[in-house]
């Protein structure tokens, strides 16, 4: 399953103002489907060239986005926090 | 089990260990928990990594600047695979270029000889891997420490 929501939250210390942003990755991805769908053909004309296989090729592509699920990414430099997670 | 559990949780919420702490120390317990009643016959299989955690923790006194660091990284194992996998993609060409110029650099390493059965044996391997560096640098006006810790959970 590929990932649907992205959140990216940045505190600032002390104040603690802080922002979250939820990125509606499911949007992301219908606005891209035609594109993708219009670049299928080519990436199949470019597989054919190189010898690779055309659907493995889209396997690997959707295992990468499908592996982005449940990364966690958190820095804390002692002024701010800067989180981000993908679900 | 659960009374264990409990008292971990009793302790974060009393402030005397941090969230992280308490995560690991669940985690820990799970493991171990798992090891004593291995579901498919094998406690390997009962414990099988799904993160690989990066966790950096740098006091920064060197650069009174600064405070300290801390990064908390968790990579799905899955991404992993699939990272891995790309190198099936490599046009046979390629592969060759590669595979030479790591042979002319001493690595005699096959390209083509990861397979998906190799892929899953390594990721198994990696749930014993556990790498910790403690480094003590004399930096600006004091020491920095810095802690880097690499598990699989």
């Amino acid at each position: 399953m590929i990932p649907l929501i992205g959140v990216v939250s940045v505190r600032r210390w002390p104040r603690s103002r802080s922002f979250r942003l939820w990125v509606p990755l499911f949007l992301l991805w219908l606005l891209m489907l035609p594109l993708m769908l219009l670049l299928l053909p080519v990436l199949f004309i470019v597989c054919l060239i190189s010898q690779v296989n055309p659907f493995q090729a889209i396997a690997t592509i959707w295992g990468i986005l499908a592996g982005f699920r449940d990364t966690h990414i958190e820095i804390d430099n002692g002024e701010a926090l800067v989180l981000v997670r993908i679900l | 089990m659960k009374e264990h559990r409990r008292q971990i949780l009793d302790m974060l919420s009393q402030g005397k260990i941090s969230a992280d702490e308490a995560e690991r120390l669940i985690t820990a317990l799970d493991k171990s928990n798992g090891a004593d009643s291995p579901v498919n016959g094998s406690p390997a299989s009962a414990a099988k990594a799904k993160y690989l955690r990066v966790l950096v923790d740098s006091d920064n006194a060197g650069d009174p600047r600064q405070g300290p660091v801390k990064v908390n990284i968790r990579v799905p194992m899955q991404l992993l695979r699939a990272g891995v996998r790309l190198t099936g993609l490599i046009p046979p060409q390629a592969r060759d270029h590669v595979n030479q110029a790591l042979h002319e650099r001493g690595i005699p390493f096959d390209l083509s000889q990861i397979k998906p059965d190799n892929l899953e044996e390594l990721i198994d391997k990696l749930n014993e891997l556990t790498i910790d560096v403690d480094v003590n640098n004399r930096k600006g006006h004091g020491d920095e420490k810095v802690k880097v810790r690499v598990f699989c959970e």
